[in-house]
C-alpha cells in the first residue's frame, strides 16, 4: 500500500501537466453532467400534477394564458344566479406578468380573505398580509429573487413588504400575491379582471356545476369554465416539449459522464503504453498493474470530480440565464443524489477504462523496435 | 543485510530436476503472420547455455535477434520446437506462469534503457522487488546495494533525465540484476551509447558475469562485445549459427 501510494504520487507529480490536462478534461465532463442533470431535474417540476380541488375558474373564451383573459365583473353574478347553492364564494383575480427586481414573475391580486381561505395556497413561513402594502410570495419566487420575510419588493413603483412565503402546489410559477384592492390601484380596471374564481361547497359536483354554467349562453358565448386543477395541468401541458427535453437531457448527461470519463481514461493510459508494457515485462502481473493504474485513475477522477462539482456549484449559484423559462421558475440545484450518481458512474467507468486499456497495453513490450 | 530473495546465482541451476543446462532450445522457430503473409523470424534454432556463460548474438537488423531474446525471456512464444529455461517449459506455460518466470528468472536490459522517467534511480531499481512482493524497506536496502555495485551509489536520487546515457544504462542493469536473476537478456545495451560509455557498460556486464556468475545473453552490433564473449552466434534471416567459442 505504501509503495502504491508512493508511486502514484510520484507518477502524478512527475507528469503534472498531463495529469492537470486529464483532470481538466474530466472536470469539463463532470461539469457537463452536473449542469445537465440539475437542469433536467429542475424541469421535472413541469410534470408535477396539480392538486385536485373543488374549484372552478372562469376565463375569457379560448385563452390559455390568464394574462390574455379579460372578464367583466357581471359574470360572477351570473354564475351565482345559475348555481346559488353550490357556489360558496365567487371572486375576481387580477393577473399580470411583471418584471420585479429584474425577474419575471406572476402577480396575482385577490381579496385578502380569499387568499388564505379559498385559493390553493399553503402558508409555509411568516403571515398572511394584514395591510394593503404587504404581499406573500411563492417559495420559488423568494429563491429566485432572494427575498425573505420582511424584504421590500417594488412593484410598479410601489414598495411592498413580504409578509409570508406560500407554496402554490398547483403550479410551477414564481408568483407574488397582493390584495385585490391594491392590484386594482396599481393596474386599473380597464382590462377587467383575468380570472373568475368560483369556490364550491364541499358537496357540490364541480363537473355538473361547470356543465350548468356552460349551458347558459351568457357564459358560453364569451367565457370558458375550467376545473382549477385541469386548467393548471393544461397550462403545464403546453410545456410538454420541455418535459421530453428534460428526459433527453437526463439520458445525455448520464452518457456524458459515462463515455467522457471512459474515453479520457483510455486516452490517458494509451499514452503510457510503453511504460505499462515495461512493468509487465519486468514481472508486474496484470492484477498488480491494474491496482497501480486504478489508484492513479481514482486519484485523478476524484480530483476532477471535486473540481467539476465546485465549478458547477459556483455556476449554478451565479447563473442568470436559466432563471426562468417561459415564466416557469427553474431552480437549478446540485442534489446529493445526482452528485453521487455522477461520482459512482465516473469511478465505475474510469475503472472500466483501466481494465480494458490494461488488457490491450500489456500486449506491447519495450523490446519492440529492434529486430 | 538480510536478503529475502535468492542468495546466490548458483541457485538458478535447477537442483533436483536433473537438468544441467540453464537453456535448452531445440528446433526453435517463430513465424509471424501479417495478413496472409508468413514471416519466418527464427528457424530451427538450437541453443544450449550453461549457468555463468556470456553469450553474444550478432547479426543484421531484422535478422531475428530480438525475436530470439523475446522467446528466451518468455515475452513471446515459439511456434516450433522446444524451449526450457531454468527448467520451465516456455512453450506450454500459461501467461501468468510466464509473468512469474520473467520476474523470478530474467533481467532485461534494453537499448533505450526504458527507465520510468517519473522515478529516481533507486525507485527504478526496486521495481522488480516490489513486483515480487518484497517489503518496501527491504526493497530499498537491496536497491541501494545494487546501485552501489554498478557504481551509482551517489546518484540514487537522480531521475533518468538527470543522468547520462551510460548512467541510465547502469541503472537499467542494476534493475535487471536486483532480483538476482538466472540470466540477463540485453538487447543492444550499447546501441545508444558513445564509445566511452559503451566500454564502461561492457566492463560492468563482464564484471557481474565473472564476479557473480550471472548468465548474459547479449544481442548487439557492437563488435567489441565479440572479443569478450564466451560464445558468439550469428543470426541471419532467422538462422542461428555459432561463430566462435572459447
Amino acid at each position: 500500500m505504501l509503495a502504491l501510494g508512493y508511486f502514484t504520487f510520484r507518477d502524478l507529480l512527475h507528469d503534472r501537466w498531463r495529469s492537470l490536462l486529464t483532470i481538466l478534461s474530466l472536470a469539463v465532463v463532470v461539469v457537463g453532467y452536473l449542469l445537465l442533470a440539475s437542469l433536467a431535474q429542475a424541469m421535472v417540476i413541469l410534470s408535477r400534477q396539480a392538486k385536485v380541488t373543488n374549484n372552478l375558474l372562469i376565463l375569457a373564451a379560448d385563452t390559455i394564458d390568464p394574462m390574455d383573459s379579460s372578464i367583466d365583473e357581471g359574470v360572477l353574478q351570473i354564475a351565482r344566479e345559475i348555481a346559488p347553492s353550490q357556489i360558496q364564494q365567487a371572486f375576481p383575480i387580477l393577473f399580470r406578468h411583471l418584471t420585479i427586481d429584474g425577474k419575471l414573475m406572476q402577480v396575482r391580486s385577490v381579496a385578502l380573505e380569499e387568499m388564505s381561505n379559498s385559493v390553493a395556497l399553503t402558508l409555509v413561513q411568516g403571515d398572511w398580509p394584514d395591510s394593503p402594502r404587504q404581499v406573500v410570495v411563492s417559495e420559488g419566487a423568494a429563491e429566485l429573487a432572494s427575498w425573505k420575510i420582511g424584504s421590500t419588493v417594488n412593484i410598479y413603483g410601489t414598495d411592498f413588504q413580504v409578509a409570508g412565503l406560500v407554496r402554490a402546489e398547483e403550479s410551477a410559477f414564481g408568483s407574488v400575491w397582493m390584495t385585490y384592492k391594491e392590484g386594482l390601484r396599481l393596474f386599473g380596471s380597464s382590462h377587467g379582471f383575468q380570472v373568475g374564481y368560483l369556490s364550491l361547497v364541499p358537496s357540490a359536483d364541480p363537473e355538473s356545476v361547470r356543465a350548468r354554467l356552460l349551458a347558459d349562453p351568457r357564459i358560453s358565448a364569451a367565457y370558458s369554465v375550467y376545473l382549477e386543477h385541469a386548467f393548471t395541468n393544461s397550462y403545464n401541458q403546453s410545456n410538454s416539449n420541455l418535459l421530453i427535453l428534460s428526459g433527453l437531457m437526463v439520458l445525455i448527461s448520464l452518457l456524458v459522464v459515462t463515455f467522457g470519463v471512459y474515453n479520457a481514461t483510455i486516452l490517458s493510459l494509451s499514452e503510457r503504453g510503453l511504460e505499462i508494457g515495461l512493468l509487465h515485462v519486468i514481472g508486474f502481473t496484470l492484477n498488480k498493474l491494474r491496482r497501480f493504474l486504478l489508484a492513479r485513475t481514482l486519484v485523478l477522477t476524484l480530483i476532477a470530480y471535486s473540481l467539476g462539482w465546485l465549478i458547477s456549484l459556483v455556476f449554478i449559484n451565479h447563473q442568470r440565464l436559466l432563471d426562468s423559462v417561459d415564466l416557469i421558475f427553474l431552480a437549478l440545484k446540485l442534489t446529493p443524489l445526482s452528485s453521487l450518481i455522477g461520482l459512482g458512474l465516473a469511478v465505475i467507468f474510469a475503472f472500466l477504462g483501466v481494465w480494458l486499456a490494461s488488457r490491450r497495453l500489456v500486449a506491447q513490450n519495450p523490446l519492440t523496435g529492434n529486430d | 543485510m538480510e536478503l529475502t530473495v535468492r542468495l546466490a546465482w548458483e541457485a538458478c541451476l535447477t537442483t533436483g530436476t536433473g537438468l544441467s543446462k540453464l537453456i535448452e532450445a531445440n528446433g526453435l522457430g517463430k513465424i509471424y503472420k501479417r495478413g496472409n503473409e508468413e514471416i519466418i523470424a527464427l528457424r530451427d534454432g538450437h541453443l544450449s547455455v550453461s549457468q555463468g556463460e556470456f553469450i553474444v548474438i550478432v547479426g543484421p537488423s531484422g535478422g531475428g535477434k530480438s525475436t530470439l531474446l523475446h522467446l528466451l525471456g518468455g515475452i513471446d512464444r515459439p511456434t516450433q520446437g522446444e524451449l526450457h529455461v531454468n527448467g520451465v517449459d516456455l512453450v506450454s506455460a500459461t501467461d501468468a506462469a510466464l509473468t512469474r518466470f520473467r520476474r523470478d528468472n530474467i533481467g532485461f536490459v534494453f537499448q533505450f534503457y526504458n527507465l520510468l522517467p517519473s522515478l529516481n534511480a533507486l525507485d527504478n531499481v526496486i521495481l522488480p522487488l516490489l513486483a515480487r512482493g518484497l517489503p518496501w524497506k527491504t526493497s530499498r536496502q537491496l536497491g541501494s546495494s545494487m546501485l552501489d555495485q554498478v557504481g551509482l551509489a551517489h546518484r540514487q536520487k537522480h531521475t533518468p533525465g538527470q543522468l547520462s546515457g551510460g548512467e541510465q544504462q547502469r541503472v537499467a542493469i542494476a534493475r535487471a540484476m536486483v532480483l538476482e536473476p538466472c540470466m540477463i537478456l540485453a538487447d543492444e545495451p550499447t546501441g545508444d551509447l558513445d564509445s566511452s560509455s559503451s566500454k564502461s557498460i561492457i566492463s560492468l556486464m563482464l564484471d557481474l558475469n565473472q564476479r557473480l556468475g550471472v548468465t548474459f545473453i547479449v544481442a548487439t552490433h557492437n563488435l567489441d562485445l565479440l572479443k569478450v564473449a564466451g560464445r558468439a552466434y550469428q543470426l541471419v534471416d532467422g538462422s542461428l549459427n555459432i561463430m566462435s567459442a572459447r
